[in-house]
């Protein structure tokens, strides 16, 4: 099973690094919200402290927006607004206590705000298709001629068929070496989550890349030995859903279907 | 049914367990009539190999008759007589065309664990851990045996059961460990480990055309067997300083042809060299303990071949790999590629060219299987080979 995943993104330096910024400033908030507040000329205590940390929060939040989104527009305006929230909050502070402190704080957003705004609007006028994706090849040499296995790929690997068609994959036979064929697919993935929310299916082995490993090995065993390889631990065959929960190699009460 | 079954690192019960079912059409059923413990079956005891369970039936040299035929088998009859080899092969992928049976493309079910681990995954194999498929072993009363048309061979002349059982594994492994060791009449092999493998290689060496063979081992009652049944010459590594002096002086000053490791992860040595293994092994710093690979290395002739055919399943640390390059040395190694092997050996046990049962030293029923992993492991009561029926 040959397995390539390349990943295209929209190369855009600056957009990563406040992606970094975000997320460095938001921990520091979030775990030494005094300090942070005396930063900046607050009190420290009570309310400013936990304002501090929801605002470490949001900091933190946009950050792995910015950083997991191939295209994170609306994750750097998100930046623009807060850094408009952070700048109203700075100047209740400079109203009320050190206004010098509030005064330094103030300068630094504005700094941030520049390149804030600069990269929202540079995205906003990015045009055509997100180049954030991920491009996954997936393929099996099977030992029999091109002719057989798309005849088999027709009559028997409906299911699996459709299942590629939903998801926009392109499929490709071509003559291997001696007088294998290769059977590839190619199908882009962009989980909503990004790369974080695709992590959680791909650990359980349920995203659509790891299923249609599965799959092709399934496919590859069926049409050259004409059955599927079931063991005592796993009687229904290769599935990498259900490797963690394999039960004991010895033999089973109930033949499974 | 009664089946030996792994319960934990060190122990193994004979428990009541289900009677296996045909899974596939290509499925047979084999009421074991002679089954055997292999080296190998204590690395996955110990706890070497990763991937057991708590209850997998342990055992992958057995032999028996056929008492049940899935739709899909026709060269195989209920009260066939037959040897099943140890790997599982499909007959159909690139891999059994080219007669590399051990590494099938298609019977390892867990063929993603032994991606992660190898690259690649190999092919299933009878009570083996997870890793090689998680399929229930034949140290049992029955076995299911998937692609049943491809592996057992059928048994029609009236072999006694331990004149063929070792068919199923050790002997072919033996003889591949010789054979690829390039013998054109005349070499001097030296085998390390004195075990049924090694004795099985040394008797295949000679049977190959080796002139000499010396086997390398501390068990002086396994020495005897070797130098009794394979005409080899033995060398007791507790009796020598440096075993690759030793083989030098033995073969005035040119080395061994060729080498052969049939010790493989669990090697026992002196020194400072073994505990530094045994430390790393036991932190998990490396899986292996490989100090007969590396003496076979060293030991091995410019030029020559090192054939490695004891376990090995990680990673090993002071791999001479300096030897290796500059010395121009030929490594080959294996998991057995059993069913090429079936019929040329079972010829030659017909045509009384050897007979391996020579190794056999224990014979007991499956019931005291735990008694025979206990004697086999501390090689207690001059162990070497225990064969169980069920």
């Amino acid at each position: 099973m040959a397995t390539h995943a390349i990943r295209t993104r929209d190369k855009d330096t600056l957009a990563r690094f406040l992606g970094w910024f975000s997320l460095g400033l938001g921990t520091a908030q979030l775990l030494a919200p005094k300090t942070m507040c005396r930063l900046v000329g607050a009190s420290g205590d009570g309310l400013s402290r936990h304002v501090m940390r929801a605002m470490g929060v949001r900091e933190a939040t946009q950050g792995i927006g910015i950083l997991t989104r191939p295209r994170p527009t609306t994750w750097v305006w998100a930046r623009v607004a807060g850094d408009a929230l952070d700048l109203s909050l700075l100047g209740l502070t400079a109203a009320r206590g050190n206004a010098k402190r509030a005064a330094f704080g103030i300068v630094n957003v504005v700094a941030v705000t520049v390149p804030d705004v600069y990269e929202a609007r540079h995205l906003s006028r990015k045009h055509g298709p997100v180049r954030g994706a991920m491009h996954v090849r997936k393929a099996v040499t099977i030992n029999l001629p091109r002719e057989h296995v798309e005849q088999a790929w027709a009559a028997c690997a409906q299911e699996l068929r459709e299942r590629l068609l939903d998801a926009g994959a392109t499929v490709s036979f071509t003559p291997a070496p001696r007088h294998g064929t290769e059977l590839a697919v190619d199908l882009t993935q962009d989980p909503p989550a990004g790369d974080l929310g695709g992590a959680v299916p791909k650990l359980t082995g349920k995203d659509l890349a790891t299923q249609l490993a599965d799959d092709l090995r399934r496919f590859k065993q069926l049409v050259e030995t004409g059955e599927i390889a079931r063991s005592d631990a796993t009687p229904d065959g290769h599935l990498l859903a259900e490797h963690l929960k394999q039960r004991p190699a010895q033999p089973v009460e109930e033949v499974p279907r | 049914m009664r089946a030996l079954c792994w319960e934990g690192r060190n122990t193994v019960e004979v428990e009541n367990v289900p009677d296996p079912k045909i899974l596939n059409p290509r499925d047979a059923i084999v009421r074991i009539t002679s089954t055997a413990i292999c080296g190998s079956d204590l690395h996955l005891v110990d706890g070497y190999v990763p991937t057991m369970k708590k209850g997998d039936v342990l055992g992958h040299e057995f032999m028996g008759e056929v008492v049940e035929v899935g739709s899909g088998v026709s060269n195989l009859q209920v009260g066939d007589r037959v040897v099943v080899p140890f790997p599982i092969a499909c007959g159909a992928c690139l891999a059994c065309e080219r007669e590399q049976y051990s590494v099938c493309e298609n019977t390892n079910p867990n063929a993603r664990l032994a991606e992660k681990l190898w690259g690649f995954p190999t092919a299933g194999v009878f009570g083996y851990s997870h890793l090689t498929g998680g399929y229930a072993g034949g140290q049992a009363e029955y076995a299911r045996v998937p692609f049943a048309d491809v592996g057992p061979i059928k048994l029609e002349n009236g072999f006694s059961d331990e004149q063929v059982l070792f068919l199923s594994d050790i002997f072919p492994t033996g003889y591949q460990a010789a054979e690829t060791c390039d013998l054109r009449g005349g070499e001097v092999v030296a085998i390390w480990g004195a075990g049924p493998v090694g004795q099985l290689a040394a008797a295949s060496a000679r049977l190959l055309g080796a002139e000499r063979v010396i086997v390398i081992d501390r068990f002086e009652y396994r020495l005897r067997v070797a130098e009794q049944n394979t005409g080899a010459e033995t060398l007791d590594y507790e009796e020598v300083d440096r075993v690759p002096e030793a083989l030098k002086e033995l073969t005035g000053g040119r080395g061994p042809d060729a080498c052969i490791d049939a010790v493989g992860l669990e090697a026992h040595h002196h020194g400072p060299l073994y505990a530094y293994d045994r430390v790393k092994q036991a932190m998990r710093q490396e899986t292996e303990r490989p100090f007969a690979l590396r003496e076979s290395i060293i030991s091995c002739r410019p030029g020559g071949v090192v054939s490695v055919i004891g376990v090995y399943g990680g990673l090993v640390d002071k791999f001479p790999m300096g030897a290796v390059m500059n010395k121009g040395l030929t490594i080959r190694s294996g998991q057995c590629h059993v069913h090429r092997y079936l019929r040329p050996l079972l010829e030659r046990v017909q045509n009384g060219e050897i007979d391996p049962s020579f190794i056999v030293t224990h014979r007991l029923p499956l019931d005291d299987a735990p008694q025979g992993y206990e004697l086999f492991k501390n090689k207690e009561d001059d162990c070497l080979k225990v064969v169980l029926t069920p």
